[in-house]
């Protein structure tokens, strides 16, 4: 009974609010309720109400009719911090799973200011975000992630409670790009092995050795030694070999080369890998089923790297039913229905 | 929800929360409100009790500031329990309102060393602006009802800083705000003020408080007069329908002393016992009519009405006793109006004194004061009543008997003292001496005690009594004539009478002497007596109309306007004000989002296009890009093909770069000029024309 309602709220909501990277809040998206302090100030009135009629105050009345008044007022106020203010899902944020990931938000303002904005999502939260009428603030919204592949949290909260903290308004992005969670580091067990341990590696690496050369034009930054200098002086051309197994460097980071062990496990391993080699400046490759990256080298190189290793296998998120991604809300969501 | 209960009055962070969770600035506010409130109950709250809380709230300020610590729990309920035990013995377990709302001010005092999160910070809010209205039951002035509001202002402002504390200019822009939406919500408020029901009090509960107020006492001993004298204070104001009696004759009644016990005079019959309630504060309704005046007494915490001879009542909550004095139901625990009328003259009566009350009127002690009794005896022995009264009257004003507010102590004998050796005296020791002699004279006599005189008012639409214009005089029991007044102050100090205090001991310099704030002090002044009057009227207005707006007087203002207005109408009429109120907001706000989009030019025009591609047969898909809808439409109509791109092209390019308002005007303008020539365009070529080409 209790999930059907919430599954019907959810889906009216999210009639409302479609799945988009930004969103202009209006009358149609703000919701607006008392806090509970704002409870409590009503039932205040109620109790200087009966007062004011016990005592046949008038002063009392019209301290309670004032204070009712601002109320009133208040919940104009509130609900003009949101209206017309647009949230835009700017950058969605990478990191490695289990931390909380930066997601880039903007905020601009319509024709009010926006004051006393916090934006949440699950349980973290940035407080106090003030947007002048017509300007624009990019916030930091750290979401929990729970572990590697795409990360979208199901809604971003945008909420405020000012002027006087006894009402507030709200109202949620959905964003529909997602972020993206590296799989956790982990050192492999035998990092320098990669190719030899394995024995599938172990007996393709030599007879690959001479016949399995890369050929490819000269770049910058290619040592001169493996230029074809014989093809050179025929045709002109600078050729550049890159032989497979040179220089007896791991050069290609294989998914391969943890037979036995768990998929996960290894993509903990090759992260791990990936950043080593991008610090100590290697070039690498990367060989997962179904996705290669050519060797190459330097911090954007890695960044693709990890971006491949932490959505392989996965799907990107899709909307139907409007649910979290990645998020740890998710996860515990998850670990709920099937324990 | 419950999200957000959590995080606003968060489970229980009360040991652990740094000091620091409640913005400094926003505390500020927090205890000036409270200062602000303590103000104008100065007064009525044990000294003590002000002390602590001005030591309670600067602790919490220091702890603020870092220089001291807030206590420990220990320390706390320390401080706690020693406070209320100094509570409990000073209030002996009485229960009043009065108690009740000293305890709520020791409560808030409390509070501030616990207050160390957000939800402290409102359970204060709420219990100040609770404090607010409790002060509005002791203190109705407009000058402490606006401190009041100041302070309701403050804590307003507080909650500002408080939900929003990093906002750069947050003072201004926060009593700003509230301003706005005061100013904003005004009409609705007068609208509910005046026509919210005023029903009848649910249960009442007793204000009386054990404070002594200054006024006069059911008592008289030589000099108890003096005493109030020296007070500037107000008693109570009058309004006249008609012209106001001349000086001299604005005798106020007030009560009857008819028993000399000793030296003190005292009511025979005290008012029997009521029980403390509330006073029924409705004065009448209606303009005055000519032979009607209205008082506004200022709390007296006793049933004494004041009164012009030969008055009847008006209002109903006051009533006539026996001695033609007039009562309220319940002691006037708050300002009370009530209304009476004059009577030209209340036939005399026919009866002769019951034996009874001639008893009553002509007790004395059986002994002392030889001297004053041997006087009666002489002027009895061959004169009627009349003329020992006149007599009596000639003696204080040919002999040389002296009015002064600094009259000699006259510890025994005091009549015979006054009359024969000091002769000087003050308005209650000649009435009492008078009485003393024509009762022993055989003339049934007694003291009425009130007030004497009465000031006029800024603009001179009412007279103000003040406590020094406080009398007692002397009402003889004449054969025929019923009881007659008789003055000995009059004969003495004609002036007292005909012109007030103030000229009676001009010579003498005593005028509220003791008094060095009160502006009837500095009468020559003029600008200080001018603005002490316009002040007076001011409040005075603020009492009759706002203050006193209760029951009656609504009634009253409704029974002018068109229709019949009941309690249960201004029921309905309230909650039509608030209902409409919410549907001009409602109608307002959506209004104001409508211009919002209609400012929109660029979307309006769009959406323009979109009618205009509908009209010619190629309807708008959902989701399809200008591009791709300009094509259809060039498409289906040939002719507007150049224009349709450039149209599409300038809408991409509006919604694809970040465009200054300046330049989305621009670019607005240009997108009408391309609609125009769109329509243009399709006018031109014939219907039959495009028909055919569509047919290729």
């Amino acid at each position: 009974m209790r999930n059907s309602l919430n599954a019907r709220w959810r889906r009216w909501i999210n009639r409302r609010i479609p799945r988009a990277d930004s969103q202009t809040l209006s009358q149609k998206n703000i919701f607006i309720l008392p806090t509970a302090a704002g409870v409590v100030y009503g039932l205040l009135l109620l109790v200087m109400l009966i007062t004011g009629i016990n005592y046949q105050n008038s002063l009392i009345y019209l301290l309670t009719f004032i204070l009712g008044a601002l109320f009133v007022g208040a919940m104009h106020q509130t609900h003009r911090n949101l209206s017309g203010l647009s949230v835009a899902l700017v950058r969605p944020g990478e990191g490695r799973a289990g931390d909380d990931i930066p997601f880039v938000l903007r905020v601009t303002a319509g024709k009010y200011p926006g004051l006393g904005l916090s934006l949440s999502v699950e349980d973290s939260s940035v407080e106090s975000v003030h947007v002048s009428p017509g300007e624009s603030r990019d916030v930091v919204l750290p979401v929990p992630s729970a572990h590697r592949g795409y990360l979208r949290p199901d809604r971003i909260r945008i909420e405020t409670r000012f002027p006087f903290g006894l009402l507030k308004a709200w109202s949620w992005l959905r964003p529909s790009s997602a972020g993206v969670a590296f799989p956790r580091p982990l050192p492999a067990p035998d990092a320098a092995g990669t190719v030899q341990d394995g024995s599938e590696a172990a007996s393709s690496a030599p007879l690959a050795g001479q016949d399995n050369a890369d050929l490819r034009p000269w770049r910058e930054g290619d040592m001169s030694q493996r230029v074809m200098w014989k093809r050179f002086a025929r045709t002109g051309q600078m050729i550049v070999a890159d032989w497979q197994g040179e220089q007896g460097s791991p050069h290609w980071l294989d998914f391969q080369a943890f037979p036995g062990v768990d998929a996960e496990l290894r993509l903990s391993y090759l992260a791990w890998m990936v950043a080593d080699r991008v610090q100590k400046n290697a070039r690498f490759g990367l060989s997962l089923p179904g996705d290669t990256i050519e060797p190459d080298s330097g911090s954007l190189h890695g960044e693709r790297c990890l971006r491949a290793l932490a959505v392989w296998g996965e799907q990107p998120p899709r909307d139907p039913d409007g649910q979290p991604f990645g998020t740890r809300q998710a996860e515990n969501a998850k670990a709920g229905v099937s324990g | 929800m419950r999200l957000t209960i959590a995080r606003v009055f968060s489970a229980k962070p009360a040991e652990q929360a740094p000091i620091e969770a409640i913005p400094g600035n926003a505390l500020l506010w927090l205890i000036a409100s409270f200062a602000l409130l303590l103000v104008p109950q100065w007064d009525r709250l044990p000294w003590w009790l002000i002390a602590a809380c001005a030591v309670l709230a600067s602790w919490r300020w220091l702890a603020q500031k870092g220089r001291v610590k807030l206590p420990g729990r220990l320390l706390r309920t320390g401080i706690m329990v020693t406070l209320i035990g100094v509570y409990a013995a000073t209030v002996q377990g009485r229960f009043t309102v009065d108690t009740a709302a000293s305890f709520f001010v020791l409560a808030v005092g409390l509070k501030w060393l616990e207050t160390r999160s957000a939800r402290d910070f409102y359970v204060l809010f709420f219990i100040q602006v609770y404090l607010a209205a409790v002060n509005f039951l002791f203190k109705q002035d407009i000058a402490w009802a606006l401190l009041t509001f100041a302070a309701i202002g403050c804590l307003m402002v507080g909650l500002q800083i408080l939900n929003a504390p990093d906002l750069p200019g947050s003072l201004r822009a926060g009593w700003k705000r509230l301003g706005v939406l005061l100013l904003k919500t005004l009409p609705v408020v007068v609208l509910l003020f005046v026509f919210f029901p005023r029903m009848a009090p649910l249960w009442s509960v007793p204000l009386v408080s054990g404070q002594a107020r200054s006024g006069i006492s059911d008592t008289m001993r030589p000099g108890d007069i003096s005493n109030l004298a020296q007070s500037s204070e107000r008693a109570f104001r009058v309004t006249f329908g008609g012209e106001s009696p001349p000086y001299r004759e604005r005798y106020w009644r007030g009560l009857i002393l008819d028993y000399l016990d000793d030296e003190t005079w005292r009511q025979s019959d005290p008012d029997g016992f009521r029980r403390p309630a509330r006073v029924d504060n409705d004065g009448g309704v209606g303009p005055l009519r000519s032979n009607e005046y209205d008082i506004l007494l200022e709390p007296t915490d006793q049933r004494w009405a004041f009164a012009l001879d030969n008055s009847v009542a008006v209002s109903g909550n006051v009533v006539s006793t026996p001695e033609d004095l007039f009562r309220f139901q319940r002691p006037a625990d708050s300002p009370v109006r009530y209304r009476l009328a004059r009577v030209s003259a209340v036939p005399a009566p026919a009866e002769v004194l019951s034996p009874a009350e001639t008893r009553r009127y002509l007790q004395l002690p059986p002994s002392g004061n030889p001297r004053a009794r041997e006087l009666a005896r002489e002027l009895s022995q061959d004169l009627s009543h009349w003329e020992v009264v006149n007599t009596l009257l000639r003696r204080f004003r040919e002999q040389a008997y002296f009015y002064t507010l600094r009259p000699p102590t006259m510890p025994d004998d005091g009549v015979d003292a006054l009359l024969f050796d000091e002769k000087r005296g003050f308005c209650a020791h000649y009435a009492g001496a008078a009485t003393f002699v024509f009762r022993a004279a055989g003339i049934p006599a007694r003291i009425v005690v009130g007030y004497q005189g009465g000031d006029a008012g800024a603009g001179g639409d009412y007279l103000i009594v003040r406590q020094y214009d406080a009398h007692a005089w002397v009402e003889v029991w004449l054969e025929g004539q019923g009881w007659v007044r008789v003055d000995p102050t009059a004969a003495i100090a004609p002036s007292r009478i005909e012109s007030g205090l103030r000229d009676a001991v001009a010579d003498e310099g005593s005028f509220l002497e003791n008094d060095l704030t009160s502006p009837q002090r500095y009468g020559d002044v003029a600008i200080l007596q001018w603005a002490s009057l316009q002040l007076d009227r001011i409040n005075y207005h603020w009492q009759r109309w706002v203050v006193g707006y209760q029951g009656q007087s609504q009634m009253d203002l409704m029974s002018r306007l068109p229709g019949n207005f009941g309690l249960k109408e201004l029921g309905y009429l309230t909650a039509g004000v608030v209902g409409f109120t919410l549907l001009i907001a409602g109608i307002v706000s959506a209004l104001s989002i409508r211009r919002g989009a209609r400012k929109d030019a660029f979307g309006r025009v769009v959406l323009a296009w979109h009618r205009l591609c509908e009209q010619v047969g190629v309807p708008v898909r959902t989701g399809e890009t200008p591009a791709t809808l300009a094509e259809r439409l060039a498409d289906a109509r040939p002719e507007v093909e150049s224009s349709a791109r450039l149209f599409a092209r300038a809408v991409n390019s509006h919604y694809y770069t970040a465009s200054t308002q300046e330049a989305s005007a621009h670019e607005a303008r240009r997108l009408t000029r391309l609609l125009k020539t769109m329509k243009r365009q399709l006018r031109r070529k014939p219907e039959p024309a495009s028909r055919t080409f569509r047919h290729d």
